[in-house]
């Protein structure tokens, strides 16, 4: 269910995307740190359902929030002339390999824990 | 329940990522990037290298087919008076125009920047040579009745400009650089004395500090102009 929503919007959002307008370039650098952002909290949510723990505000509210953030600190970072949106990309890229490794062992656990059934069921038989 | 909403918001937040995705990478390979713009620099030098060496080739086409030329006109007239005075006209104004190689006695004068001294000072900009520095120069030499002046190998004809790109200075489009060689025909006491006067210009650069070298040489070649003479906009009346 929560898959098939997934692919959906991922399906409509790349054929609407490749028709939208282009962003001016100079706006490019901001969206690309949001897309991080977003990235990030995309995973945070899946792994959060996986692990049961999901709550609704808390991952929009880090969507929208993380992405705006970030694109303010980048503002902030040419207007000090110093690339603060590295230590965003650094944060967001850590936490996204973390998020993808609870979503491995889950889904690694799912699978080992169902050949032991299968297993179990044959002796039996 | 709960699930239905998470997959619709999970959803919306999934469009909203690869629409921006889609949008960004649009933006960054529809403008150039950094990388992206030296690859197009690399491109326009190799084009302009290319340019260059097809433009050598036809010029040396163009020497030879005009060696030629010269060859068919003198045998076409051989034999005939009139013609053979039209020929020595071409040849009078072409050697006017600046497109033959001229010999004569004259000066040499060489122009260089003091690099010792130039080390030396805050502000080296003194003991430099400088495109006006060149201008006056032939300035002079015309004044003091030069018949044909060359810079560094380029010949110095109706059309040329001295100028001054940076680092370097460009004669008829060629980029020159120190020292600088200018060779000039004429009457050699003439062009001497009007040259090293107390008060002239070489004498206010050699007092500046530049190197400045004045010689005559009774057998001074003077290379052609290696360009094309072409005129559009002038119409014989």
């Amino acid at each position: 269910m929560i898959f098939i929503a997934i692919v959906v919007g991922c399906i409509l959002g790349a054929i609407i995307g490749i028709y939208a307008p282009m962003v001016p370039y100079t706006y490019s650098g901001y969206l690309a740190i949001a897309i991080i952002a977003a990235l990030d909290s995309v995973f945070g949510g899946i792994a959060s359902t996986l692990n049961k723990q999901f709550d609704l505000k808390i991952f929009v509210s880090g969507f929208f929030g993380n992405a705006i953030l970030s694109m303010l600190l980048t503002y902030l970072g040419q207007k000090l002339n110093v690339d603060i949106y590295l230590a965003a990309i650094v944060v967001f890229v850590g936490r996204m390999f973390n998020n993808l490794a609870i979503i491995r062992r889950y889904y690694l656990e799912k699978w080992t824990n169902r050949k032991e059934k299968l297993k179990t069921e044959k002796t039996e038989q | 329940m709960k699930k239905k909403q998470i997959a619709i918001t999970l959803g919306v937040m999934c469009f909203i990522l690869t629409m921006s995705i889609a949008i960004q990478i649009r933006t960054v390979t529809s403008s150039n990037s950094t990388a992206s713009q030296s690859l197009i620099n690399n491109g326009l030098r190799d084009e302009v290298l290319r340019w260059k060496e097809r433009y050598d080739n036809a010029y040396q086409e163009l020497l030879e087919s005009e060696k030629q030329l010269t060859q068919i006109r003198e045998k076409a007239t051989q034999n005939n008076t009139t013609a053979n005075a039209k020929q020595e006209q071409i040849k009078e104004n072409n050697m006017l125009l600046g497109t033959v190689e001229v010999k004569g006695g004259g000066l040499e004068i060489m122009l260089a920047d003091n690099n010792a001294a130039a080390t030396n000072l805050i502000d080296p900009s003194m003991v430099l040579v400088h495109y006006d520095d060149l201008l006056q120069v032939v300035n002079a030499l015309n004044n003091a009745g030069a018949e044909a002046i060359s810079i560094n190998g380029q010949r110095v004809i109706t059309t040329t400009a001295i100028t001054c790109e940076g680092n370097v200075i460009k004669v008829n489009g060629e980029k020159i650089s120190s020292p600088f060689t200018i060779k000039a025909i004429g009457s050699q006491g003439l062009l001497l004395g009007a040259m090293t006067m107390a008060g002239g210009y070489l004498d206010n650069l050699e007092s500046w500090g530049v190197i400045v070298n004045v010689k005559t040489v009774d057998d001074i070649t003077i290379e052609k102009y290696n360009g094309i003479i072409s005129y559009k906009y002038v119409k014989n009346k």
